[in-house]
């Protein structure tokens, strides 16, 4: 498979970096086409800047990147002309009204009236917001913004889509109507890059993923991928009293109200589980999500901050 | 992307930030010429309508010349606050064509202004094809210059709030300090040295001497219009190398 994007010992300092510390440090990732690609991290792990330079917004400090074989900062011009950007805290301009933020950007990029306009419709339609295309974007909420510049990008001619963020302060319903609209997206074989903070969308959209933790690759391939590189890629949730001391020789132990979760090879999930039933425990067992790599890869929890020196990327 | 496509691409951005917020917002059009007309009374009545004239070139140039430097407050604002510029960025739009297209959206809303001077123009009677032909010439210069250097600004400011802080910086350097509103020769000596780093001096003066306020020997109008074309120039350059399009 083709690669859409591809870095080769990319790193980031930002000018006037007291620390010097890089924000993107020696990545090297290849972003296949026609998928799309999930980027997960914390707060400052570096996801948004790895975007930027992907997307030609920033300068990189050494290092390669490509996209669709051009490179960023040398072939700027021959990567734009194929990519679209919902750039993270994005507003669309608050005068227009919801049909006019899609439109009016395809006609931005070089769109004939009649191509615009059937886009438009489509896109509008697609998430939903075809009773809202009158109204000005200053009187939409926060979830609706997000979904008309989703709309914006979705319905542009790009090959590479880059989503930063793009379903923050949505509802459950309206980041479903995303979703399925980033899906339809890759059966027009178009690649899009998405960075979330929500593992569940990461794990539902992507077909690959990569983990960043301040600014470095700790992790990426298929959801299979990763949960195989774990120790443990079975989780066991049992309610009521239990040994903890028998638990243990399971695997991880991790206490939980009510019960305990425990992480662990397959047989042992699978005798930990044939056990707790015969004794009438309520159990449940499946593999790790996406949460449970994250917490062992990184060692924090996703939304947990990070310590405000680590943060000045 | 093709010759048709840029075309498009200015007429949207002419649209999106010209047409559209006029028509949700027409008192932006107010504001606009609320200081040069401002101007204008406040000479009418000291010099009990003697000195309209000049008040009428200079409103003419201190109202291209905010819309030139206006620019940047907006460049800001999408720059930091929509990130409409990283969309933009991302997009086949170059950026000689987000700025022809913004300037001339910001052209837009100096329309009624210039139509209130150019009615003003006509009937005190300073139309003749030459002053026409400078005045447009003039203007246009400025208006070109000023988007230039606002463009470069843009890239540099972090926050709106900036932008705030060196508009009316501007205004005083540009377009009060020097001779914009009166003849150079009112000021003294030292100040006309001073005058002389100051483009809308050279702006004034062929203006000025347009129309006959000021007399303007051919060889002063030469040098005015090299000294304004250089200038433009000089900011066109400095838009094209020194503007962060792509962050650092």
């Amino acid at each position: 498979m083709s690669s859409a994007i591809r870095t080769e010992h990319l790193s980031k300092i930002y000018p006037g970096s007291a620390s010097r510390t890089p924000a993107l440090a020696d990545l090297t990732l290849d972003v296949p086409a026609g998928r799309v690609f999930g980027v997960i991290g914390r707060n400052g792990a570096g996801k948004t800047t790895f975007v930027r330079i992907a997307a030609t917004q920033l300068e990189l400090t050494s290092g390669r990147a490509e996209v669709l074989g051009y490179d960023v900062m040398t072939q700027a011009r021959d990567v734009r002309v194929r990519i679209a950007c919902v750039p993270q805290e994005s507003r669309p301009l608050y005068f227009l009204n919801v049909e006019e933020v899609v439109y009016l950007y395809l006609k931005l990029r070089g769109l004939d009236h009649a191509e615009a306009r059937r886009r438009t419709t489509e896109a509008l339609d697609e998430l939903s917001l075809t009773e809202y295309r009158r109204r000005p974007v200053q009187r939409l909420s926060g979830g609706l913004r997000r979904r008309t510049l989703c709309a914006m990008v979705l319905a542009s001619d790009a090959d590479v889509l880059f989503l930063d963020e793009p379903t923050t302060g949505l509802d459950p319903i309206a980041r479903r109507q995303v979703w399925d609209a980033i899906r339809r997206a890759t059966k027009e074989q178009r690649t899009i890059l998405l960075t979330t903070h929500y593992l569940d969308e990461a794990e539902a959209l992507s077909a690959r993923l990569a983990l960043f933790e301040r600014g470095r690759l700790a992790l990426s391939g298929t959801p299979e991928d990763l949960r195989a590189r774990v120790r443990y890629p079975f989780r066991v949730t049992i309610q009521g009293a239990y040994s903890a001391e028998e638990l243990t020789s399971y695997g991880r132990l991790t206490p939980i109200e009510g019960g305990a979760l425990v992480f662990a090879r397959e047989p042992e999930a699978r005798e930990l589980a044939r056990r707790a039933l015969e004794r009438g425990q309520r159990v449940s067992m499946g593999p790790v999500t996406l949460e449970d790599i994250f917490l062992e890869v990184v060692g924090r929890a996703i939304d947990e901050e990070t310590p405000p020196a680590e943060a000045e990327a | 992307m093709s010759e048709r496509n840029r075309l498009r691409s200015i007429g949207t951005l002419v649209r999106i930030n010209g047409i559209v917020p006029i028509r949700t917002q027409p008192f932006y059009l107010v504001s606009i010429i609320a200081q040069p007309l401002s101007f204008l009374f406040f000479i009418w009545i000291v010099s009990r309508g003697a000195d309209l004239a000049y008040g009428l070139m200079g409103g003419m140039v201190l109202t291209m010349l905010s819309v030139g430097t206006g620019l940047q407050s907006d460049l800001t604002h999408y720059r930091h606050d929509m990130k409409f510029q990283d969309v933009v960025i991302a997009s086949p739009v170059e950026a000689p064509i987000y700025i022809a297209g913004m300037a001339l959206s910001e052209l837009v809303y100096s329309l009624p202004a210039l139509a209130v001077f150019v009615a003003l123009f006509v009937y005190y009677g300073y139309a003749t094809v030459s002053s026409v032909a400078i005045l447009t010439g003039v203007l246009l210069l400025v208006w070109s210059f000023g988007s230039a250097f606002a463009f470069t600004l843009s890239t540099y400011f972090q926050d709106i709030r900036e932008t705030w802080a060196f508009s009316p910086i501007f205004s005083l350097v540009l377009t009060v300090l020097p001779p914009v509103y009166y003849p150079i020769s009112y000021l003294p000596a030292w100040a006309q040295i001073a005058a002389r780093f100051s483009p809308t001096t050279y702006a004034a003066e062929l203006v000025q001497g347009a129309v006959g306020l000021q007399p303007l020997t051919p060889t002063t109008a030469e040098i005015d219009w090299i000294v304004l074309v250089a200038f433009a120039a000089a900011l066109f350059l400095i838009a094209a190398f020194k503007a962060r399009w792509r962050d650092p």
